[in-house]
């Protein structure tokens, strides 16, 4: 269950996750965040962001569900 | 939501440091940033109906299919802005489903209808461009890190639209005629709407949150001459006339400003100057296609609702 089927409305589909869209140009390049999609199931995920994050060739390009990322600290935080 | 530390997030914006979360926010900042967001999403949202309207009337398939890669684009751009703002607590579906028609808060322009293939390039030509400076603007100024991230994809799309508008005013032109003659009457009609697009002139606007935070770092009026600065030259290069010329380093517009525009004949009369407020109660009232274009995307939500 996303954090965002927590929020205080309903969507079309009751349960999404949010991913984060990761890709890179060409193999000497890192990967690097170029987006999100929400989605209810990996497969609508993949969909969404083959088709939303089409502005390159990328040589790769690879989705994460949020949730299952594990944060050590963001900007503003120190680590302690 | 937790508050922010209004110190912390001073001494960042002025570090020119980038706003990464809610929690380096200030309530007014968040509200500000929202404001400015909703207006790029609504953008972007209604220039897919706008422009879908149009390109049905593709003279080839290759053409439509080119059309339809813009929808499909514009679309993307209006699902990172919509994306963004639900980050920020608001709902998405709200937002684009359950608005009232008259509650978007995107420019006036796309409230008139683009009837035709040669309106729509025209809008790919002057339009797009006009979003081309205001978030290329954004996309270099903007305080807030997940925005101006985000708008490295619509930059580079942008200039895709901008060359589909630019190639085929070109080729419309250079056939000549009766195809060149529809061509300059699309511009004489959409250019000064376009020049309306980046608001108020500086002088009647007092003071500018956005460009505190930040948000944006160039005002309605520098905005505006960088616009007339590229439009301006690339119609004259391909023989359409446009109501501005250069005075020294900046342009100067041919007619009162603003004026009296009717809609439903596409007309301006620049024998009518009118002012700043009948100007903003036409934008309030919008225009003829507005309802139109909102219920083709609010139309079949309400239609058909699964729920688990």
């Amino acid at each position: 269950m996303g954090t965002l089927s927590l929020m205080g409305y309903s969507r079309v589909h009751a349960s999404v996750r949010e991913y984060d869209v990761f890709a890179r140009k060409a193999r000497v390049e890192p990967l690097r965040q170029v987006g999100s999609v929400v989605a209810p199931d990996d497969d609508l995920a993949m969909a969404y962001a083959r088709a939303t994050y089409d502005e390159e060739r990328w040589v790769e390009m690879m989705i994460v569900p949020r949730d299952a990322v594990i944060r050590l600290w963001a900007p503003g935080e120190s680590e302690s | 939501m937790e508050p922010a530390n209004a110190g912390t997030f001073d001494t960042l914006l002025k570090r020119g440091e980038l706003i990464e979360s809610t929690s380096e926010m200030t309530p007014d900042y968040l509200r500000e940033l929202k404001h400015t967001l909703i207006v790029s999403g609504d953008t972007e949202l209604i220039s897919a109906p706008a422009y879908y309207l149009a390109a049905k009337k593709a003279p080839s398939v290759n053409a439509f299919m080119t059309g339809i890669a813009i929808i499909q684009d514009e679309l993307a751009h209006a699902h990172i802005a919509f994306h963004i703002l639900e980050t920020l607590g608001e709902s998405q579906e709200a937002l684009i489903f359950k608005r009232d028609p008259k509650a978007f808060r995107y420019p006036y322009a796309f409230d008139v209808p683009l009837e035709s293939w040669t309106e729509l390039v025209v809008a790919n030509a002057m339009y797009d461009q006009a979003g081309f400076c205001l978030l290329g603007d954004i996309h270099e100024q903007c305080s807030y890190g997940p925005w101006k991230r985000g708008l490295v994809k619509v930059m580079a799309e942008e200039n895709f639209h901008l060359r589909n508008g630019r190639n085929w005013s070109k080729r419309i032109s250079q056939a000549g005629g009766a195809a060149k003659e529809e061509l300059q009457r699309a511009v004489d009609w959409m250019f000064p709407l376009t020049v309306e697009w980046f608001g108020l002139p500086d002088n009647l606007k007092q003071h500018s949150a956005q460009l505190d935070y930040r948000l944006k770092g160039l005002t309605n009026d520098q905005l505006r001459q960088q616009w007339l600065s590229t439009v301006v030259p690339f119609m004259e290069s391909i023989g359409i006339r446009v109501p501005a010329h250069k005075e020294n380093s900046h342009f100067v517009l041919d007619y009162p400003f603003p004026s009296t525009f009717d809609a439903e004949a596409k007309r301006w009369d620049f024998k009518d100057p009118c002012t700043w407020d009948d100007v903003l109660a036409r934008w309030r009232a919008r225009g003829p296609r507005n309802a139109e274009m909102v219920a083709l995307f609010q139309e079949s939500f309400a239609k058909f609702q699964v729920r688990v």
